[in-house]
């Protein structure tokens, strides 16, 4: 008890679960693990508020990182820098939404934003395929892939404006129910 | 920073803004930049704002709180602006247009603003609303929406101080979840909160101050409680990391299983406590020792068999007694165990039927069988899975998945009439084949149990051989529990069900109607023999329920070393093309159910059954567990675990607790209990023990409420029939409001449909108009062209690069725009304005060496200095060459000038026209009265555009 209050004030941690969905123990394990990333650069005293950021190459890494095909992006979407590297608070703010307790919708936008490669809020073909070659390593033909991005702009483009905005996404999540399940990493 | 890698239609004026912040807050009314079509004139008017708000930054330099908040951005841009030219009378003009109030207004306002960071931090929610800006502009030239980057702003704080307001005004509990549910970076949601905190605290402060501080700590103390509850609860979360290891290699459905197998042990966990606490407690403080007879001993067969020295222990009905135990309280027994039982089942099914339902409503109603591509595409994806060979399988699956549903269209077109008729003839045989397997496991079992009957006694000791051969059924039930299904998954393999779905329906069919068959055998016996034969009947059913529980998890070891070892060992060793099996979940989960139902069925005849049921699924989990890694591969299909779970909650609910509950209830209200032993001897049925209690009610006076409730309520046929009535009309009224819903869905999706149509004309309109026009727009055209290729080529740089960069652009683009508004003037400005522009090259080429070298010294990665000196460099050259460029200006006559004013008094109308339209109703939803508003808006600028030109 002792030892682990010091990493942050009390005041810290309040604000660490107001705006996460973890609990006062889960974000010392996060904090445990962040730190086990890199100890020589992580302090064990949070309460002055240090200035750390983990680069990418340890934050992908982490065993629940490190096989994903998305890990990169993953890093990007949710580190501030847009560039992977990470604070503690990037670092909890990532696992909070793929956590259990995150809703649906909150998963949807980061989902998105995930698979939104060139960052232009649209999902085009280009992001797509980009997806489906991360899925299936490059081993579908062109023509495979271009059908199939196809495909699915078809059926999930609800405007016609032959991309899917963040809006068609939802709208497709909402008749996904697995979504809710594999969207998440358990820590 | 992730949206400055832009595709194309992000304008470079954000970043300008970014640097040239000015509080809009207090200007936010006089501003008319929302006409988000507004095109190229549009940047000058933008400029002068960058212009106004450089000025206004000097004169605000005392007040140092400013720029604290304003970033450490703005400084260059005052030190820039000392220069005393620098507003040209061009822009004078346009700040008479635009004009932004004096400060007085900015002191007063509130304590609320936006932190200092928050302009680094703004993407998430930038995008956010730019999101829903830019959607009109699917090939957006980026001056097109120059105009809009203010409004973007305005909006943005005006939402945050909204959004503040809203949490302010919420409970503490939903706050938090509302700042837990913004998307936003953390960063924004601390922010946010701290603001929401500083609020709150302040208009407390204003009321009595103690009074305040008190429930302040109150309330704080009482959340920390909250968090403390909800970690300790997370402690005692059973198997958190083995969930996560399955999770890891097997995925989300095979992981279900065990999410289901947890969830039914707490099922038994919670009925285990019930019953022990009302029932067996009570039982052993008033008689702790069971009245065993003597010649009985404990002789170890007993373990598997329930029977012998078991048979009069508190383990089944027979071990309670009916009386009123006495002591403090008055206790009666059999009150005490009918009302226990009831609760619990009643209590059970609602839980059923709540979990039931709202796993149907996410999973069935909403879910869309149609998009499947895009779902396997883009939602399929397992975060879940950790091990790299499962990722590699998964990858190999996912690919084969998208191969199959690719040609599967094609095969059902090719399906000719004789192949349609096999394939008939297939499902049919193996249907009528399936069913006669279980009517005749049904038979079986039938005339097993006849023969049983008649060769048991009804003696206190048997004989160790007659208590053997009571496990003869609960074997032979097992057994064919065991082998059948093993059948059913062969009949799976003959069948080519086209949907994978289809075909795992059709096995969980089968399964369920072969263990209902079973069980139906069963209650039969249970009700109709061994409830005449037996003197203590109840506790002989007990026993067979205790042998069928105990055997039935022998078996499902058994089970999972033939089904997955024994397939593991053949797959590996003898026939590799069998291949490693995979985990079944749908027979593994119909085996859970069944062995639930098995317990409920018993907890009026061995209420410590619960017990066993614990120990066994707590056993079977780590067996499962063990099984799975040892033997099993990932599953080949990803199909919708989601989908699979409702099912599976579904038929937990409708055959088997529903015939659980059925079968206890004919127990309880038809079958005369046994009259030596149990709490409910000497009466005509279990349900008379209420009848019973109410005459002892009518003679205390103080409680005839109860015994009125009985008689006019629970007993009266009228009131059932009004109940029925009620909710035969009610659900007659959902019915219709479920159909006028389904009529408004329909409606509201053709909208959207012709929203969509809706705008491709209006851009087709859009961009008619513009090419009626190319000859006089081509020069700007070509040159914008040239400039916006510059940022996409860096895009993967870093912000402070990319800001220096784009201001150099900026300061081009500008000149250009000005080379343009000066083109009958000769030579010299032309090369007056390429000067400018080379400088305005260099100080871009400075910038991004500089920020090469920052990036090679980590040291001074994030010196604040170094980047604002870049900027600083940037915005130099860009007021050379705005002083510049307006020296050119100046030589040209005052019809220009004169013409611009009309432009933009033109535009000033047309985005006025076009204002009411966008500022009440969200951008989403575009009225066809506001698309019009908009051509009208587009018409008055392409003629300004028009008297522009012709000025020349």
């Amino acid at each position: 008890m002792g030892n682990k209050q010091t990493i942050f004030t009390a005041q810290q941690l309040d604000a660490y679960q107001d705006c996460t969905y973890f609990t006062r123990k889960e974000i010392l394990r996060l904090f445990d693990r962040y730190r086990d990333l890199a100890p020589q650069l992580v302090p064990l005293d949070y309460t002055c508020q240090p200035d750390v950021k983990l680069p990418y190459e340890l934050i992908g890494s982490m065993p629940e990182l490190k096989d994903n095909p998305f890990r990169q992006r993953i890093a990007e979407v949710f580190s501030e820098d847009g560039e992977g590297n990470m604070t503690l608070e990037d670092f909890l703010d990532m696992f909070s939404v793929l956590s259990e307790m995150a809703p649906r919708d909150l998963k949807a936008y980061y989902a998105f934003k995930i698979y939104d490669f060139n960052n232009d809020d649209f999902l085009c073909k280009s992001d797509l395929e980009k997806t489906l070659n991360k899925l299936t390593r490059n081993e579908l033909t062109e023509d495979e892939v271009r059908m199939v991005c196809e495909k699915v702009i078809d059926e999930a483009d609800l405007d016609n404006d032959g991309r899917l905005s963040l809006e068609d996404f939802q709208h497709m999540i909402v008749r996904a129910p697995d979504f809710l399940s594999t969207f998440h990493i358990r820590i | 920073m992730t949206s400055y890698s832009n595709g194309g239609f992000f304008n470079p004026a954000y970043h300008d803004s970014e640097t040239l912040e000015v509080d809009r807050r207090s200007s936010r009314k006089t501003h008319q930049h929302t006409n988000p079509y507004a095109r190229s004139e549009g940047a000058d008017g933008h400029y002068s704002t960058g212009q106004i708000s450089s000025d206004d930054a000097l004169r605000r330099m005392p007040w140092g709180q400013e720029e604290s908040w304003r970033g450490r951005e703005s400084i260059p841009m005052g030190l820039i602006s000392t220069r005393p030219r620098s507003p040209s009378w061009q822009h004078d003009i346009n700040h008479s247009t635009f004009q932004i109030p004096p400060e007085p207004q900015y002191d007063r306002s509130p304590s609320v603003r936006l932190p200092s960071t928050t302009s680094g931090n703004m993407t998430m929610r930038w995008r956010g609303i730019s999101m829903r800006r830019m959607s009109l502009f699917p090939n957006g030239d980026p001056n097109q929406v120059a105009l809009t980057e203010d409004a973007i702003r305005d909006e943005m704080e005006n939402e945050e101080q909204n959004l503040v307001k809203e949490l302010v005004a919420l409970s503490t509990r939903d706050r938090i979840r509302a700042i837990r549910d913004l998307s936003m970076s953390f960063d924004e949601k601390k922010q946010i909160r701290s603001q929401v905190l500083a609020f709150k605290s302040a208009k407390k402060s204003r009321q009595f101050t103690c009074f305040a501080d008190c429930s302040e700590n109150m309330s704080l103390s009482f959340r920390r409680f909250g968090y403390g509850i909800r970690s300790a609860r997370q402690t005692l979360e059973l198997w958190q990391g083995i969930m996560k290891e399955i999770g890891g290699t097997f995925g989300t459905s095979v992981l279900s299983y065990f999410v289901f197998l947890k969830w039914l042990l707490m099922f038994n966990i919670f009925s285990f406590l019930v019953n022990f606490g009302f029932i067996t407690i009570p039982q052993l403080v008033n008689d702790p020792w069971p009245d065993i007879p003597p010649n009985v001993n404990f002789r170890g067969l007993e373990i598997l068999t329930g029977a012998g020295y078991f048979n009069n222990t508190i383990m089944y009905y027979g071990g309670y007694s009916n009386q009123t135990l006495g002591g403090l309280v008055e206790y009666n027994m059999q009150l005490a165990y009918f009302f226990t039982i009831a609760v619990y089942m009643v209590m059970c099914g609602i839980a059923l039927i709540f979990s039931m339902a709202s796993s149907f409503k996410t999973n069935y109603v909403l879910a869309d069988p149609t998009s499947s591509s895009a779902w396997q595409l883009l939602c399929s994806w397992d975060f879940n899975i950790t091990n790299e060979k499962a990722v590699r399988q998964r990858k190999n699956n996912l690919r084969v998945q998208l191969k199959e549903s690719m040609s599967e269209k094609a095969q059902r077109e090719r399906l000719t009439l004789s192949e349609s008729l096999k394939h008939f003839g297939i499902y049919l045989g193996s249907w009528l084949l399936s069913s006669g397997l279980a009517i005749g496991s049904g038979a079986s079992i039938y005339y097993l149990c006849q023969f049983e009957q008649q060769r048991a006694t009804d003696a206190a000791n048997w004989s160790l051989l007659q208590e053997a051969e009571t496990l003869l059924v609960p074997i032979v039930v097992s057994l064919i529990n065991l082998v059948v299904p093993l059948f059913y998954s062969l009949f799976n393999k003959f069948e080519q069900y086209s949907n994978h779905r289809n075909q795992i329906y059709a096995l969980v069919v089968r399964n369920v109607l072969l263990k209902m068959s079973i069980l139906a055998v069963l209650c039969y016996n249970w009700m109709n023999v061994v409830a005449i034969k037996f003197a203590c009947w109840e506790s002989m059913v007990g026993q067979s329920l205790y042998r069928l529980v105990i055997i039935d998890f022998l078996f499902l070891m058994f089970g999972s070393f033939f089904g997955e070892f024994l397939s593991n060992v053949i797959g590996t060793r003898l026939f590799p093309r069998l291949g490693v099996p995979e985990f079944d979940v749908a027979r593994n989960v119909i085996e859970l159910i069944y062995a639930q139902t098995l317990a409920w069925i018993g907890i009026y005849f061995s209420p410590l059954l619960p017990a066993i049921q614990i120990l066994k699924f707590f056993i079977l989990f780590y067996l499962k567990k063990v099984s799975l890694t040892q033997n099993c591969q990932p599953p080949r299909r990803s199909g919708r675990a989601a989908q699979m779970q409702t099912i599976f909650i579904a038929l937990l609910f409708f055959p088997f607790f529903v015939g659980a509950l059925s079968i206890v209830a004919y127990t309880a209200w038809s079958l005369t209990p046994s009259e030596q032993c149990g709490p409910f001897r000497g009466l005509n049925s279990t349900f008379s023990v209420i009848g019973v209690w109410m005459e002892d009610l009518e003679e205390i006076s103080h409680s005839q409420w109860v015994v009125w409730i009985y008689q006019n309520v629970i007993r009266s046929e009228i009131f059932y029939f009004l109940i029925s009535l009620i909710i035969l009309v009610m659900m007659y009224i959902f019915w219709q409001v479920t159909q006028g819903r389904k009529l408004l869905i329909r409606v509201l999706r053709q909208q959207i449909v012709n929203e969509g149509k809706d705008k491709s004309f209006l851009l087709e309109r859009l961009q008619n108009l513009q090419k009626s026009h190319p000859d006089k727009r081509s020069i700007p055209k070509n040159q914008k062209k040239h400039s916006k290729r510059r940022p996409d080529d860096h895009s993967s740089g870093g912000q402070s690069t990319s800001n220096a960069m784009v201001q150099a652009l900026l300061a081009r683009q500008q000149l250009e725009e000005e080379r343009l508004s000066t083109g009958g003037v000769p030579v010299p400005s032309d090369i007056s304005t390429s000067n400018a522009l080379i400088q305005a090259m260099k100080a871009r080429q400075r910038a991004e060496d500089q920020e090469r070298e920052e990036q090679y010294i980590p040291a001074y990665y994030e010196s604040p200095i170094n980047t604002s000196s870049s900027v600083t460099q940037a915005m130099q050259a860009r007021q050379r060459a705005v002083v510049e460029g307006t020296d050119d200006a100046r030589d040209l006559n005052s019809s220009v000038s004169s013409v611009m004013m009309q432009v933009m008094q033109a535009r000033q109308r047309a985005e006025e026209e076009d204002m009411p339209q966008w500022v009440p109703a969200p951008p989403k939803n575009q009225t066809p009265a506001g698309s019009s508003a908009l051509i009208q808006a587009m018409l008055a600028r392409q003629q300004a555009q028009n008297e522009y030109d012709d000025g020349y």
